[in-house]
């Protein structure tokens, strides 16, 4: 029993001290005599609409009233939440620790990354400023030495960037500036990957190679567009969508800008009278300015200047088989500028060649692109707005008689069906 | 088949009932789930007396243990990491590729200075004396000797264990003692 007492002591002090909340504010509050009606007239809070943060919605209620209002939120509602709870940390700072480990190694191999650069500048400085003849080998092993030395810089640039995430997610979204090398040689590697093996099945599969150019390695990414239609390579284009001058959008992967010369050839004009194919050019422009920031190029808009030969629409006449319409982007000579005008002399559209031309104007293949055209409902309307004549031809395949007799009919019911065997037939 | 069933893992899943119905070979497939129609006549005995329908179409026993492994609910399901999960796990991954690298060249760079101090001392020692001298090279000779280096009568312990093509789970007992 006093056991009992002993532990009950606490418990009844415990509740006699403590007042239940209820209690303590009935007790603490004034009690008003006058009613609210003889005070002021009680005036309805104004409660200002709630402006939702597209970014950190959560509630069903504020996504609604976002997108009645128009603004889409941003994200999943578990990404809003994480950002509404979060205190809206930047990437780099987020507090994960092997994250964390994993930037500081980053940042500690960029420094060194960045001395390394640094000394490598010097060595090339002070090599480019030593005599030839104080170097082993003369002047010809001391610019090869620099070539090598500069590319090993241009390798040290991409390692100082290559790891950073940030740098990565900036390319993938597209916001890289194409001025710095990491953006580019990230720009060149996802080419190569795909569209650059793409293209060159292309070239392969079309034999562009043989029949236009004998060699051609391409080193810069085109892709063709007629007004919003893009065109992949090899695609058949309507004529009258190929009708306007097409767009080209060129991604170099070296710094520099360049003067560029854009040539679009047909390579599979029909010439009935030999039994063979020409090649005529349908678009000719010079002086063309490009970089790797630079990368769009609407023929339509090109000044007057630079157009050598205006477009041609293409035009399959009937009854030819599809004709390729390559797309050449070369790079001129740096500093060098070609005449338009004295181009336009010079350059007939019949009978085209690519090899004597680049040759003769010492210019370098760097993209192509190509795409095909054949006969359709549009092709003789596109040819007669043009002024082309030749919408009536049909072209017909010669027919080739072979010299071996025709075979004789096989079978015991053919054999039979002459009128020497009439009381065998049916 | 009286097999000892210790908890779930992989191999017991490899002991499945799925894998020893393939060594009798046949797999008839069951219609133990079909609903007696109207229309058929209702069968009161088990299905299992039924003779096997040889026009069945057999299922692939490789492609049934496969999507067996697959559609257990102990196989852990394929991950898919959110874009800046992703990224986070990229980064981490080229930190580790990076620490690894950097590790292993430091080491063959210890290895390569160490290996060349050897051989700028053995060099030292060869020119130490004039060439056509009593003594040249003699120290160098005697250097590069290798009388008694694997104790007295001794071999490589190299030669303790051949090399094999297929070598044991445990290839080398480090705990043994005599």
């Amino acid at each position: 029993m006093a056991v009992c007492h002993k532990a009950a002591r606490p418990l009844a002090r415990c509740m006699q001290t403590s007042q239940p909340p209820c209690f303590s504010a009935r007790s603490i509050r004034q009690f008003t005599t006058t009613s609210r009606r003889d005070g002021e007239v009680a005036t309805v809070p104004e409660t200002e609409p709630i402006v939702y943060d597209p970014a950190t919605v959560t509630s069903r209620k504020g996504e609604k009233a976002l997108m009645k209002s128009g603004v889409m939120p941003i994200g999943s509602r578990r990404r809003r939440a994480a950002l509404k709870s979060s205190g809206n940390l930047p990437f780099e700072q987020l507090p994960y620790q092997c994250f964390q480990e994993a930037l500081k190694i980053f940042r500690t191999d960029r420094e060194e990354k960045l001395k390394q650069i640094q000394t490598e500048r010097l060595r090339i400085s002070n090599l480019e400023a030593q005599d030839a003849s104080n170097v082993k080998g003369g002047e010809v092993q001391k610019q090869r030495r620099l070539v090598s030395m500069r590319s090993h810089l241009e390798y040290l640039k991409i390692q100082a960037d290559i790891n950073d995430p940030l740098i990565k997610k900036r390319f993938e979204d597209g916001e890289g500036d194409m001025n710095k090398p990491i953006y580019r040689y990230m720009a060149e590697k996802q080419w190569r990957k795909y569209q650059q093996l793409l293209i060159a099945q292309r070239i392969d599969q079309f034999n562009i190679v043989p029949d236009v150019l004998p060699h051609f390695e391409p080193t810069a990414d085109v892709r063709l567009a007629f007004k919003q239609r893009s065109v992949q390579h090899g695609e058949y284009v309507d004529s009258r969508v190929s009708e306007v001058p097409l767009r080209l959008k060129v991604q170099v992967f070296d710094k520099g800008e360049r003067l560029v010369s854009i040539v679009v050839i047909d390579s599979d004009v029909p010439v009935s009278e030999e039994d063979n194919f020409t090649s005529r050019c349908h678009f000719l422009a010079t002086n063309i300015p490009l970089s790797p920031t630079i990368t769009s190029i609407p023929i339509s808009q090109l000044p007057k200047e630079s157009i050598a030969l205006p477009w041609m629409p293409p035009f399959a006449q009937k009854g030819s088989p599809y004709h390729r319409y390559s797309v050449f982007v070369l790079q001129q000579q740096p500093g060098e500028t070609l005449d338009a005008a004295q181009l336009k002399e010079a350059v007939q559209r019949d009978g085209f060649r690519l090899r004597s031309f680049k040759d003769k104007y010492k210019l370098d293949p760097i993209g192509m692109s190509i795409f095909r055209s054949t006969w359709d409902e549009g092709t003789a309307g596109v040819m007669q707005r043009a002024g082309i004549e030749g919408a009536d031809i049909e072209f017909k395949r010669k027919r080739v008689e072979a010299l071996k007799p025709k075979q004789k009919a096989r079978g015991w019911e053919a054999r039979h069906s002459s009128a020497k065997y009439r009381q065998l037939w049916r | 088949m009286a097999v000892k069933m210790p908890s779930h893992t992989s191999i017991t899943r490899l002991l499945s009932p799925l894998v020893n119905s393939f060594r009798t070979v046949s797999l008839n497939p069951s219609a133990s789930l079909a609903k007696p129609s109207t229309i058929r006549s209702f069968s009161t005995s088990s299905t299992h007396l039924a003779p096997p329908n040889k026009n069945a179409k057999q299922a692939d026993p490789r492609i049934s243990l496969i999507r067996y492994h697959m559609q257990h609910p102990k196989t852990p399901r394929p991950l898919k990491l959110s874009r800046m999960r992703a990224l986070r796990h990229w980064t981490i991954h080229r930190a580790w590729m990076l620490a690894r690298r950097k590790r292993k060249e430091a080491e063959e760079n210890e290895l390569q200075r160490m290996y060349q101090s050897m051989h700028s001392a053995c060099e030292e020692l060869r020119l130490m004396d004039p060439p056509g001298s009593k003594d040249a090279g003699r120290l160098y000779r005697i250097a590069m000797e290798k009388k008694g280096i694997f104790g007295h009568g001794g071999v490589p312990i190299e030669y303790a264990r051949a090399q094999t093509d297929t070598p044991a789970k445990e290839p080398w007992n480090h705990e043994w003692t005599r």
